[in-house]
């Protein structure tokens, strides 16, 4: 196994706000790994410093091999990471077919993996031609999740799949993110723990800006320490 | 409270403020067809046609200046303040081609030169990125090179054969020139010729183009690998050159053609070039200009705002005395046997007037721009409705950074939205040129009508721009033709008759109330 992607050091800031003060995290091919830590710890800014969203001021960002530095975020999308924000982002003047269409990268990706996509999320079929405004949060979750795969991506980041569905949909999720990371590495910022740890294989901990643990899901499960410490009761 | 009994609550005052503000509305717009009809009964039916007709041609050129400013506005948070100015100068290009299409003719060289050598801007940058030279020396280097050019561009320029501006080959001024134009008296200038040698002049020209453009290229060198090279990014220069030069080989013919092919092709030609100048100045524009100030919004108003003034300045020294009118195309006038024609066929017939319900109508001024106007909006619709452009503008009205997330590069989706904006304007320009006549003042008042139109209509949204467009250009001409005849009100004995005054007041007027009642615009979405 190699490693797809290496985040070493960075420092990212918001404004004047010194929001990441040194993470590192290394993922490895076919990996699910979950990026785990308190509201505010900065695991949305890690995944948008990755993208370049939020620019690191200092650090580096490697994917494949090659230094993301200085490349602008549709220049890291194009070399294939997929991201599915919080809060789902979709976009409300497009009919659900259009939100999957916009992310396509070549002529054709839509129609190449649109059997696999709704395969994953069966109610997507039904409501290909309603405008995004319509879709409830669960089924705008499942269309973020799909947008993500209709080009072909190295790696999805996915923040929070899991927030704001009902205990159903959550199963149905995770269904489809294990399945999908069958030839996708994923990437996952998730609060909720149990979901994060029957999906994850490996985390990573960020407080207070910072990477502070990391290793296999199987001995964090079991590590209630480093839970209470960094995660709160769980 | 129990849950249920909150949500249905919190729903009920959902509809109640709904129902709030589309009474709002809805009383604008009936106060307005209230307007538009009590004309039918102070009017006889031919005045209220014509008030329409007219209503929906200043709307129509309205619309040509407000759906680019809406597109540039919802997608990227930009008011253009030199729209106006930019429908102005592409009134003063058309012009140019229209009734000089000698000047265009020599115009097209160096102009041609400059921008082959920019849009190859790809060959300078790799030729930048194989210099290893860094941090100040680089940086000399580059203002060096920019400044020599400059120097050398200013030398070669003048020596430019161009007819229109240089007295010994033709003595009239633009003014005469486009009388005699309109009289058919007007006789082929002599030519102009290069002062010196036509091929070292060229030559001159290409050197200190190129290099002020690879003194830019070192400038924004970022140091990064150095970026490759590939033929097909080197068309739009090739292209560029082509035409350059065959413009000036066939200089001779192309002029008597352009001349030979009347003035309705002639017309065409020039709505064709003021449209593609105008893009190409657009995207030039955002490019220099609005790009670094994404951040600074404040700044981007005061730069167009600047800019404005400048094109101004920039066509009172170009064109000199700056008021000209523009013959209408032959296809609109018409005039003789069988002239005005009768009824709606009337209108294909070629006359400058048709005849319906004992009024005239001018064919171009109340039928045509309508026309144009309504197929521009379809046009733009379906290319905000059906292709992936669309798509993107959509998407990024709503949320840029996630359009970008996915892969678009919306910087170059920004550039071609602005350059298609300003080409929408200066294409208005050409089209309203015949029916208004060219002033520099033409540019404001558009302006003016468009940013009320697009307030009324909800900035952002694209319909609505359209619709307050029509709306204002309706508004403007029935407080025109109600000031004559007047509102017959039944508390009064005599018509209430709106003072000449008001007709500049009205449409801001209107925009006051929609802006008290509905803030987002009679068609505009909540953010």
């Amino acid at each position: 196994m190699s490693s797809i992607l290496d985040v070493s050091a960075i420092h990212t800031f918001i404004g004047p706000f010194h929001i990441l003060e040194g993470v590192d995290l290394t993922i490895e091919e076919g990996d699910i790994v979950a990026l785990l830590g308190r509201n505010g710890a900065g695991k949305t800014t890690t995944l948008k410093s990755i993208l370049g969203l939020t620019p690191p001021r200092s650090g580096s960002v490697t994917f494949l091999g090659a230094d993301l530095a200085g490349l602008r975020p549709f220049e890291v999308a194009q070399r294939g990471i997929g991201y599915v924000p919080e809060h789902r982002a979709i976009f409300k003047d497009l009919s659900v077919e259009e939100n999957l269409k916009i992310a396509e990268r070549e002529k054709g990706d839509y129609l190449r993996r649109k059997d696999f996509i709704l395969s994953l999320f069966p109610d997507l079929g039904r409501l290909i031609g309603l405008p995004g405004t319509k879709l409830s949060g669960g089924q705008q979750q499942m269309l973020a999740v799909g947008r993500a795969l209709v080009p072909e991506n190295h790696l999805l980041l996915i923040d929070e799949p899991s927030e704001g569905l009902a205990p159903v949909l959550i199963e149905q999720m995770m269904d489809a993110i294990i399945e999908m990371s069958s030839d996708t590495t994923v990437l996952l910022v998730e609060q909720n723990f149990i979901v994060a740890s029957r999906l994850a294989s490996k985390y990573v901990i960020v407080e207070e800006g910072r990477s502070v643990s990391y290793g296999m899901m199987d001995d964090l499960v079991n590590d209630e320490e480093t839970i209470r410490r960094y995660l709160g009761a769980a | 409270m129990t849950a249920t009994a909150r949500t249905s609550e919190s729903r009920n005052r959902r509809i109640s403020d709904r129902l709030k503000k589309v009474k709002g509305k809805a009383a604008i717009l009936a106060a307005l067809g209230f307007i538009f009809l009590s004309g039918l009964f102070s009017m006889d039916s031919g005045d209220w046609m014509i008030t329409v007709l007219r209503g929906l041609s200043v709307g129509a050129i309205t619309f040509l200046v407000a759906s680019g400013l809406s597109l540039i506005f919802g997608l990227m948070d930009v008011l253009n303040l030199a729209h106006g100015e930019l429908f102005m100068l592409g009134a003063y290009v058309g012009w140019t081609v229209y009734v000089r299409p000698d000047t265009f003719m020599d115009v097209l060289l160096p102009v041609g030169i400059v921008v082959a050598v920019f849009a190859a801007a790809p060959f300078f940058a790799w030729l930048a990125s194989r210099v290893p030279l860094s941090g100040g020396f680089n940086r000399i280097l580059a203002w060096a090179l920019v400044l020599v050019g400059l120097l050398g561009t200013a030398a070669a320029l003048p020596r430019f054969p161009l007819s229109m501006w240089n007295l010994d080959a033709f003595a009239e001024t633009p003014v005469a020139n486009s009388l005699a134009f309109d009289t058919g008296t007007q006789v082929l200038p002599p030519h102009a010729v290069f002062d010196g040698s036509a091929v070292a002049l060229i030559i001159l020209l290409l050197i200190t183009v190129s290099l002020i453009a690879f003194g830019i290229a070192l400038l924004k060198k970022t140091g990064a690998a150095p970026s490759r090279l590939s033929g097909r990014s080197m068309a739009p220069a090739v292209t560029a050159l082509v035409i350059a030069l065959g413009s000036l080989m066939f200089n001779d013919m192309l002029t008597e053609w352009m001349y030979g092919i009347g003035t309705t092709y002639r017309f065409f030609i020039a709505l064709g070039v003021a449209a593609i100048g105008g893009f190409g100045l657009g995207s030039v524009i955002e490019m220099i200009l609005i790009r670094p100030l994404y951040d600074r919004p404040l700044y981007q108003l005061m730069i167009t705002l600047g800019l404005g003034f400048i094109i101004i300045e920039t066509v009172r020294s170009v064109w000199g005395r700056p008021e000209f009118t523009m013959p209408k195309p032959a296809l609109f006038a018409g005039t003789g046997d069988g002239c005005p024609g009768e009824g709606l066929s009337g209108f294909f017939s070629g006359c400058s007037t048709v005849k319906i319900l004992d009024t005239r109508i001018r064919v171009y001024n109340e039928f045509f721009i309508i026309l144009v106007g309504a197929a521009v909006l379809v046009i733009i619709t379906l290319l905000i409705k059906r292709t992936r452009m669309g798509m993107i503008i959509r998407a990024g009205v709503q949320d840029r950074e996630m359009v970008e997330a996915l892969g678009v590069n919306v910087r170059r989706v920004f550039t071609t939205v602005f350059g298609l904006g300003v080409g929408l304007a200066a294409f208005g320009g050409v089209i309203a040129a015949p029916a208004l006549g060219l002033s520099t003042e033409m540019g404001s008042r558009v302006l003016l009508l468009a940013l009320i139109a697009m307030a009324v209509g909800g900035l952002t949204s694209f319909p609505g721009a359209a619709a307050g467009a029509i709306l204002v250009g309706l508004l403007q001409q029935f407080v025109i033709k109600l000031g004559s005849t007047g509102i017959p009100l039944p508390w009064l004995d005599e018509p209430f008759k709106p003072s000449p005054s008001l007709v500049p007041v009205s449409v801001i007027v209107l925009m006051i109330v929609v802006l008290l009642v509905a803030p987002q615009g009679l068609f505009g979405r909540e953010e």
